[in-house]
């Protein structure tokens, strides 16, 4: 919506936003310079920082973890422990350090089948049980039919793993010398999620309009859940943080599980980490 | 709405307004029933119909889908049951497209590190490229196909799958499903699934042969598939964004999502789903070779409409039908009671005096003709009763004038002037009589022979009215001839009794009494012909009445000679004379006022004066009859002898 409005031309930086495909990554993108700012999961990045990808994340914008386990109740699995020994799929492409961290730290033995994006395999019971986002699959299952009641969830974060998702990065040397562009930048970011969740049905309007002109299937009701769900994601809540600021503890918190998960080795700061460009 | 309102002054446009009413009645109901069937019987047919377009749909897709799944499955038979090279899995797959033009595209995908020699990712796919067909080895790290739908959920199910319809990847806008099916090999004994044979297909002509199908005016056909997203429909930006869910979801309709859910069991059945505030009908039913689901759409009210257009024909021509009835019946009624307006205005000229009214010309031999005749005969009838009464009502108005002058003539002959003989101080006297009729039978009389004689009769002539009047008059005119120059009543009787019997043919005779008192002396000489005797209220307050005689009433022999008596009245002694009119006078039960409550009357009066004893009598003689007609003729004197 910032785009939309007209907030980056109203900052005076001029935006283009461009979609990772599937075979370039936006990591990639932000590495080769393509793109100045990226938007990244937080495991992601912090994989990436540790990996030698010298960029810094200026805002976080989601707070809370939408990653859950879903399973049918026909699959008797009503609590978390009943997934040991179960065919649990999850994305091969990536998001799967948390699901994977919590069932660990239960010490429990799952077979993780991959699975690209749909939830075909989980609705034709291939597969005990999937990860699945909050906005997105797991509408996508209640649009495919399956009432709420007939399913169990384990949200992550209900089991200590309330990681903050999407976070804004850039280059460590972009951060360096566009300061200001990068303050603007966050700015009408934000400034557009809050018209959004100020004038909901214009801004579902401009996503359904988007989307269709990329011939992205989707219809209002997911878009609505979905817009729902991520206005829910941004806010901090009981964190002691504002918009689109990195909780500190969460910094911790995260950085830890994916060194007991072997994701990272060696812990970084999080001023090296964490620069953001608005307030102090 | 005149006729409405008149239907309470007019005969017509009653019966025109219960025949109507009746008749709309009668529409109403045949109307109704006749909707009810026909409503019936057109949702039989569309519902029918619906059946039909829908199986017949499914019949042509699986027409087409048909085919495919056996290529495949025969395909599949070759690769299991041949020890294929690498090489030649190419050249099967190009041969599949070569061989099947409806199929787009074709591929053998194999597990991972199925040929040594191919490595990690081993799939060859043939499709056709502007019109040429190209063969390609799909898997690469960039293009996992271990992951995606079409290869692992056969792979993980072991059965063959239909994917969820797609665009394809050429970014055109042709919707594409591929159809999967898993081969095996027995490994180590064990037979496992070890890669997918798939054939792409468009669903353009799918689409064409869905998208043809209409019902009614608006209703329409749709496939939805497995996970309930529409691949065809009306509206297209629904196709592949929307599912039965989402829409319910939108609509928040949970009858829309119960028949999605119905429908992803492979049910048939005919449901109906309000939508936007439109009741829409649904005949769905899966296809057997995809479990896709087409459903038939339709507003249930579109069925109706045909027949809402007959039912307001129909309504059009029962109006227009009412409207010539109405009129016809008018007409008719009108011209049948006719007659009756007219005879009613000649019976109100009738009934003021014109016995001559025209009657109305009826040539019918009807009710309306015997009302005619009635009528006709009542006129008659009527005119000849009113001469008659008119002529006896001037007969009867004649004689009753002339009975007037007779009750005058009669009373006249009797003295009427109270105090007759203010004079004399010795007597006082008061007389009544009361005629039943006009005239009267009775007669009383009074006179002084000379300054010392007072001379008083009173009598009653045998029967009543004019005869009996006549007859008085007679006795009074005799009474007036002979007394005077008698001092015998005696003497006066048999002279009067004489003269009346002479010539009496009619046999009618006058009970009579008749006294002669001197009023210095109180001497009293007096005959009884046959009449009530009277009382004398003595001074002292006792009641007696004169002895009985054997005198009979005169007029009867001739020669009957009475006798005379002789008694002394006494100062302050009253004198009541009557006729049997008093003590015969009967109430409403026939009591007769008798002899016994005439003397308590005359007690409770004794020491009044003459006039008010007589009309003390006289009130209690009313007071007893209570408005009973007044049978007899009411006479009475009283004599007060007040002496010297």
């Amino acid at each position: 919506m910032a785009l939309e409005k007209g907030f980056y031309t109203q900052e005076g930086i001029d935006v283009k936003i461009v979609h990772p495909s599937a075979s370039v990554m936006a990591t990639e993108r932000l590495e080769s310079e393509q793109s100045d700012i990226i938007s990244l999961f937080l495991v992601s990045a912090l994989s990436m920082k540790n990996r030698g990808l010298d960029m810094v994340n200026v805002a976080q914008m989601s707070q809370n973890s939408a990653l859950l386990f879903v399973a049918k109740k026909s699959s008797n699995i009503s609590k978390l422990s009943d997934l040991n020994g179960k065919r649990i799929g999850i994305w091969e492409s990536g998001f799967d350090e948390i699901p994977k961290a919590l069932i660990n730290s239960s010490n429990y033995k799952v077979t993780w089948v991959p699975i690209l994006s749909t939830i075909n395999l989980f609705m034709l019971d291939g597969i005990d049980a999937m990860t699945v986002m909050l906005y997105n699959e797991f509408d996508q299952i209640i649009n495919a039919g399956i009432n709420p009641e007939e399913l169990n969830t384990f949200l992550c974060s209900d089991f200590g793993y309330n990681i903050p998702e999407d976070g804004l990065y850039c280059l460590n040397k972009t951060w360096l010398t566009r300061k200001e562009d990068l303050q603007k930048f966050v700015r009408a970011s934000l400034k557009g999620w809050e018209y959004a969740k100020e004038n909901k049905q214009e801004t579902l309007d401009v996503v359904l309009n988007l989307m269709k002109e990329e011939h992205i299937p989707t219809n209002l009701a997911h878009q609505k859940w979905m817009l729902d769900k991520m206005l829910e994601l941004i806010e901090p809540g009981t964190k002691n943080v504002k918009k689109g600021e990195l909780s500190e503890s969460d910094f911790h918190k995260t950085q830890s599980i994916l060194i007991e998960e072997g994701y990272i080795e060696k812990k970084i700061n999080l001023t090296e980490f964490y620069k953001p460009v608005l307030g102090n | 709405m005149r006729m409405i309102f008149n239907i309470n002054k007019s005969l017509a446009s009653r019966i025109v307004f219960y025949v109507l009413t009746f008749c709309v009645f009668l529409f109403l109901i045949s109307l109704s029933v006749f909707y009810f069937f026909s409503k019936k019987q057109i949702e039989e047919m569309t519902f029918k119909n619906a059946e039909a377009i829908a199986n017949n749909t499914v019949y042509k897709t699986e027409q087409v889908l048909n085919p495919i799944t056996k290529i495949t499955n025969n395909y599949k038979w070759i690769i299991e049951n041949s020890d294929l090279s690498s090489d030649s899995v190419y050249s099967i797959t190009r041969r599949i497209v070569e061989n099947n033009p409806e199929i787009m595209g074709s591929a053998i995908a194999f597990e991972p590190d199925f040929f040594k020699d191919q490595g990690h990712y081993f799939s060859p796919y043939s499709f056709r490229e502007n019109g040429i067909i190209k063969t390609i080895q799909l898997g690469n790290p960039e293009y996992e196909y271990f992951v995606m739908d079409w290869f692992q959920i056969p792979m993980t199910l072991e059965k063959p799958y239909w994917t969820e319809p797609y665009y394809d990847t050429g970014g055109g806008n042709v919707l594409m499903t591929t159809y999967s099916v898993p081969f095996f090999r027995t490994i180590n004994g064990k037979r496992k699934a070890v890669g997918i044979i798939t054939m792409d297909l468009a669903l353009d002509w799918f689409t064409t042969i869905v998208s043809g199908v209409k019902i009614l005016e608006t209703g329409y056909a749709s496939v939805i598939s497995r996970n309930g997203t529409f691949i065809t429909h009306p509206n297209k930006d629904w196709i592949m964004n929307q599912s039965v869910f989402s829409v319910a979801n939108e609509l928040n309709s949970t009858e829309l999502r119960n028949i999605g859910r119905e429908m992803q069991k492979g049910k048939t059945d005919f449901v109906s789903s309000t939508l936007r505030g439109v009741e829409r009908k649904m005949y769905f039913t899966p296809l057997p070779s995809s479990n896709w689901t087409l459903a038939v759409i339709f507003p249930k009210a579109e069925m109706y409409l045909p027949l809402r257009g007959i039912t307001i024909i129909l309504i059009i021509l029962v109006s227009i039908g009412l409207i010539l009835l109405t009129f016809i019946v008018t007409k008719i009624v009108s011209e049948q009671l006719s007659p009756l307006s007219h005879f009613a205005k000649s019976a109100h000229e009738v009934a003021e005096g014109n016995f001559n009214a025209d009657l109305p010309e009826i040539k019918t031999q009807d009710e309306m003709k015997n009302l005619y005749d009635s009528f006709f005969h009542m006129q008659k009838d009527l005119k000849k009763y009113i001469e008659n009464l008119k002529q006896t009502t001037s007969a009867k108005e004649k004689i009753e004038s002339e009975l007037r002058i007779a009750r005058e003539i009669q009373m006249g002959m009797i003295p009427k002037i109270f105090p007759p003989f203010p004079d004399m101080t010795e007597i006082d006297l008061f007389a009544m009589m009361e005629p039943a009729r006009e005239v009267g039978g009775d007669l009383y009389d009074f006179f002084l022979i000379d300054d010392r004689h007072l001379c008083f009769a009173i009598g009653d002539v045998s029967g009543k009215g004019v005869p009996a009047s006549l007859f008085m008059a007679i006795t009074r005119t005799l009474l007036r001839t002979v007394a005077p120059n008698q001092q015998s009543p005696r003497l006066i009787v048999n002279m009067l009794n004489k003269s009346l019997s002479q010539g009496n043919d009619s046999s009618m005779f006058v009970t009579f009494f008749i006294g002669i008192l001197n009023v210095e002396t109180g001497h009293l000489r007096y005959v009884n012909a046959g009449h009530n005797p009277p009382a004398i209220i003595h001074a002292g307050g006792k009641i007696e009445t004169f002895e009985i005689t054997k005198d009979i009433p005169i007029g009867l022999f001739d020669s009957f000679d009475y006798e005379e008596k002789e008694r002394t009245i006494l100062k302050d002694d009253r004198i009541f004379m009557y006729t049997d009119g008093i003590t015969e006078a009967e109430n409403w039960d026939q009591e007769l006022f008798t002899e016994e409550r005439l003397i308590q009357s005359l007690l409770s009066a004794r020491t009044l004066e003459p006039v008010e004893i007589v009309m003390s009598v006289a009130r209690d003689v009313v007071i007893h009859v209570n408005d009973c007609l007044q049978s007899d003729d009411l006479t009475m004197m009283c004599i007060l002898y007040r002496g010297k």
